[in-house]
């Protein structure tokens, strides 16, 4: 096969994987907005759609500049293949990425190579297919747990997830970025402390925190710039 | 029957295991279907089943790291809900972070177990779904137009540093997002019970302070003790045993 050839069955096959994609995140995205008022109709108790948008502009704002980024980001390391089965699956910095780069890295694909677009899709589906083998089978032997995870003596450990989750975080991301993280840790426990009514609405607060952080952030990069010219 | 119990009812796993079943299929349906492509433009064989093998035992670690995510958050949200979000298009930081705040946004006190209820249940497993779903929707409105533009020859200088700058900014919104969360436990103990009374929980900071420990270790041992494979059960592993210090600093209050 000579290389027009092969351009021309890959474009084939990338023009097809674009509407195959499309067509399975249109689905997943149906399904997945469903979902909650279908579990609604079988509880008896449908989604507080005042709540809903309460919720959405605290939160949703936050996570949609950061899918904004990570679809920039993310995709021309993926492919369009790998690209659409990644979103659709998630867990993308924590698995589908280093995973796709290992493989690549294994195989010797190039960046911007059809054999990259291949090996990516390859790699990203099966990384998938295990993440929900393993889930699923997790969640099979977890159901006989279930009596003992909801014991009281557990309860201080789930009303806990979320500081464990920010305990962890927060090592991860202030260590090396102490000089930018100390201002909205320092600006947000005094505000916190100053006016305590405001841990009602702290998803709200993201926001001027994320700013501060932002900001300072900037200012430091400026700064870095000016030093390396 | 108690709320969690509801939550586990075998029709809510039949809803959430249908769409993993669906993913599922389309995963094995684009798997074929680049591995037939690869066949039919030349591509070594042995090379792509290389490519399925490594990605599957690379896989496995990472998948029980996000197995105890839903281990996590089971006991707030039941099991099939996070089986479901962390096996399609979620993340285990994500999906506690949007949880937590679509809890506070329904007047929960907090994401847990005690204060749950079927309305503020659907109204969270609502608002996981439409804040984590963007990338999937430009996805389909833009992958096409992005990838082509991508791969076309470029025009003159590149956008470095926007793009240097774009990364510096995501850590900063995290940062920022996580201050945020920390300072309201600094305040709920300081302010809680009155303006510097000293006397709320000191539970949740404890809880961090182990969680940051652990990650530390887990850096520490990927980073000195050349032990990288640890980095996948960072985030859940710094979780679980803070969450178990939890249950042990618990009876102290």
């Amino acid at each position: 096969m000579n290389e027009q050839e092969k351009n021309l069955q890959f474009e084939k096959y990338n023009n097809r994987t674009h509407f195959y994609g499309r067509l399975a995140s249109i689905i997943t995205l149906v399904m997945l907005i469903a979902a909650p008022f279908v579990m609604g109709a079988v509880l008896g108790a449908m989604p507080n759609m005042a709540a809903f948008g309460k919720g959405f502009l605290a939160i949703g704002i936050v996570w949609f500049v950061s899918c904004i980024a990570e679809y920039l980001i993310y995709t021309p390391m993926l492919g369009a293949g790998g690209g659409y089965l990644a979103f659709i699956t998630g867990n993308l910095i924590n698995m589908k990425i280093p995973c796709a780069v290992n493989a690549r890295d294994i195989v010797g694909a190039k960046s911007g190579t059809p054999e990259n677009e291949i090996i990516s899709t390859l790699s990203i589906a099966t990384a998938s297919l295990v993440t929900i083998l393993v889930l699923a089978v997790g969640v099979v032997l977890l159901i006989p747990l279930q009596p003992v995870l909801q014991t009281p003596a557990l309860q201080p450990a789930f009303d806990n997830v979320v500081p464990a989750l920010f305990g962890a975080m927060a090592y991860k991301y202030y260590r090396k970025n102490m000089k930018t993280a100390i201002w909205p840790l320092l600006v947000m426990s005094v505000l916190f402390i100053l006016v305590p009514s405001l841990t009602g609405s702290t998803s709200f607060m993201i926001i001027p925190s994320g700013a501060i952080a932002i900001g300072i952030a900037y200012m430091r990069y400026r700064k870095n710039q000016k030093g390396a010219q | 029957m108690s709320i969690i119990s509801q939550l586990n009812r075998p029709a809510i796993f039949l809803i959430c295991g249908i769409i993993i079943f669906f993913v599922a299929i389309v995963c094995v349906f684009f798997m074929v279907r680049a591995y037939r492509a690869g066949k039919a433009i030349g591509m070594d064989t042995t090379k792509m089943k290389r490519a399925v093998t490594s990605s599957a035992t690379f896989a496995i670690l990472p998948s029980i790291g996000i197995l105890l995510g839903v281990i996590a958050l089971s006991g707030s949200l039941g099991t099939p809900l996070p089986w479901l979000r962390l096996s399609v298009i979620g993340a285990l930081h994500y999906e506690t972070q949007v949880a937590e705040a679509a809890a506070e946004a329904v007047g929960l006190p907090g994401l847990s177990g005690t204060f749950m209820t079927a309305e503020a249940f659907t109204t969270i497993a609502l608002l996981m779904s439409v804040c984590i779903m963007w990338g999937m929707v430009f996805s389909v409105f833009a992958n096409k137009r992005y990838l082509k533009r991508l791969s076309s020859p470029k025009k003159g200088g590149g956008n470095g540093g926007a793009m240097g700058f774009g990364d510096t900014a995501m850590t900063a919104m995290f940062i920022g997002l996580v201050s945020a969360y920390i300072g309201s436990y600094i305040g709920s103990l300081v302010s809680g019970n009155g303006l510097f009374t000293f006397t709320g929980s000191w539970l949740p900071i404890a809880v961090v302070i182990v969680a940051g420990i652990v990650m530390a270790v887990f850096i520490w041992l990927a980073e000195k003790k050349n032990a990288a494979w640890v980095e996948n059960f960072s985030i859940a592993g710094s979780m679980i045993v803070a969450m178990a210090a939890a249950v042990a600093l618990g009876k102290f209050i």
